[in-house]
């Protein structure tokens, strides 16, 4: 735990912090940017509302303020790492459905999965910093069978909800790093990373 | 035995006198002064196309004895029109609150019942004491992307109306204005002004979430604003005010990143700088004063000036001269 303690890792973790909420903005400023082109030219209805769908992390948090900086890093690592997944099937669903008749929805969701894996890479940095282990990524050769294949109008409405969940979790990423940017009033390190072993 | 009866405006209502008989003589009174018989079908009292102005104490009394026999507090007024609901964060991420009101009066008592659903969950939206028509509820989840309904019912003895809002988490955020606004000139520079702020009291959590601030500002003698948007900090320095102008200033605050723009503040004025009037006095009071060190004014070296038209103190005299070194040297005193 010194070494999460010393100044210099306090000063790695408030720059790691800060390039990881402009990553957050960036993406979240992305992402809705998609989204209206993704409802536009899936013929969807933006107010359309989406039931949960299975494998899509939820942004939404009880007790939000409450979390540990370890939390925080880890439930936003794992929904990250969930989108990366999720994007890419949206991915190769498109390739499948249009071919390159939507190139440019295709090259849009491309970026965005890019911007996915850099933050959560960045994530993954961060966790390092606090000398935390990263947790393994789930096999996907071990992972559960493939969910049923959706009809056409399921898969545009799951990246429906894809995507609005993605934002409200770059929105949530931003303010889980602000809190972690903190610095705590005692020690100076912010609250809630360093624990007791 | 007193009742309370209330009639729609415009309609038409007819008043039994208790259990007497239709053809029973008796004398009906409205707020202690009798009625005409007119007014009367038998012991019924008929009162057609009924006015806000007919509302009061109606009584009847048996013929001869003038015991009472009925009386009845008639109210009359209309069923609710559809509420206006306002709902509204400016607490975030605490919670929000949601105001009410009818649009015109009904003239009767009104009672009002808010139901708040997030996705499949009740939740309970406790009521202000003051103001009445408000109650405000805590966010028990944070980035949902489920919306919020909160439907208003409002009843009365005449009839019931409702409205219902839905929205976003995120999309009802607005701060309070910001608060202590200051704008002062800035020395020896005609054309600033700093302004300062602070964040609305009520935002409980500015360093987690914090403000982004809109400044607008024009001298009165204008109707163009001059508008400028700052990403952070509570203070701005204008630096292109018109010289001598009287300033006007307001501010406004928004989440860094959700919701939309508060109301603006109150407005502050200011006034930039400006070079003290030249000090008018004659060749021997210069003389007299020049050993005081007290200086309210330092013309700079190069400055030529003459007040022509310029006066100090009573009947001084204008005196024109040119600032140079020697001037630079010299504290003038007001007399």
């Amino acid at each position: 735990m010194a070494a999460a303690d010393s100044p210099s890792a306090a000063l790695r973790r408030r720059d790691l912090c800060s390039r990881g909420i402009r990553l957050a903005g960036k993406m979240r400023a992305d992402v809705i940017d998609l989204l209206d082109a993704y409802v536009e030219q899936q013929g969807l209805d933006a107010s359309a509302s989406v039931a949960a769908v299975e494998g899509v992390p939820l942004a939404a948090v009880e007790r939000w303020d409450e979390q540990t900086g370890t939390q925080r890093l880890l439930e936003n690592l794992a929904a990250y790492r969930a989108f990366r997944a999720l994007l890419a099937q949206m991915l190769e669903e498109q390739r499948e459905q249009l071919g390159e008749a939507d190139a440019g929805l295709g090259r849009a969701l491309a970026a965005v999965l890019l911007q996915v894996s850099a933050f959560a890479y960045h994530l993954e940095e961060l966790l390092r910093l606090e000398s935390r282990g990263i947790p393994g990524e789930e096999e996907e050769e071990d992972g559960p069978p493939p969910p049923p294949r959706l009809s056409l109008f399921e898969q545009k409405l799951r990246g429906l909800g894809v995507l609005r969940e993605l934002a409200q979790w770059a929105l949530r990423s931003v303010r889980d790093l602000r809190q972690l940017a903190k610095p705590s009033p005692a020690t100076g390190v912010a609250p809630g990373l360093v624990e007791s072993p | 035995e007193s009742h309370i009866q209330y009639e729609r405006v415009g309609a038409d209502v007819t008043m039994k006198c208790g259990s007497m008989d239709w053809d029973a003589a008796v004398t009906w009174t409205a707020n202690g002064t009798d009625i005409n018989e007119s007014r009367l079908n038998g012991s019924y009292l008929i009162l057609k196309n009924v006015d806000l102005s007919q509302s009061g104490q109606y009584s009847c009394y048996e013929g001869s004895s003038w015991h009472l026999k009925y009386q009845t507090y008639l109210r009359v007024g209309t069923p609710p029109t559809e509420p206006v609901l306002m709902c509204r964060s400016n607490n975030y991420p605490k919670g929000f609150y949601c105001s009410w009101h009818l649009p015109t009066p009904t003239y009767i008592p009104n009672s009002f019942n808010i139901s708040v659903i997030h996705g499949t969950k009740d939740m309970v939206c406790e009521k202000d004491a003051i103001p009445k028509n408000r109650c405000h509820i805590r966010y028990l989840q944070l980035f949902s992307t489920v919306k919020y309904k909160v439907t208003l019912t409002v009843t009365n003895a005449l009839g019931k109306n409702f409205t219902t809002l839905t929205f976003d988490e995120f999309a009802i955020v607005k701060p309070d204005p910001p608060e202590s606004v200051m704008a002062k000139p800035v020395p020896n520079n005609p054309r600033r002004l700093e302004v300062s702020w602070q964040n609305p009291s009520s935002w409980p959590d500015p360093e987690s979430f914090p403000l982004k601030f809109f400044l607008r500002y024009r001298p009165l003698i204008l109707d163009q604003w001059q508008h400028v948007e700052l990403s952070d900090g509570t203070s701005h320095t204008i630096t292109d005010a018109y010289a001598g102008k009287e300033y006007i200033i307001q501010v406004a605050a928004k989440d860094n990143d959700i919701g939309t723009w508060s109301d603006w503040s109150v407005a502050v004025h200011a006034t930039p700088w400006t070079e003290e009037p030249k000090h008018l006095t004659t060749e021997a009071q210069i003389t007299e004063t020049t050993s005081a060190s007290t200086s309210s004014f330092m013309a700079p070296p190069t400055t030529k000036i003459c007040d022509k038209g310029a006066v100090v103190g009573s009947g001084a005299m204008a005196v024109c001269w040119t600032a140079g070194l020697v001037m630079a040297a010299y504290s003038v005193l007001f007399i």
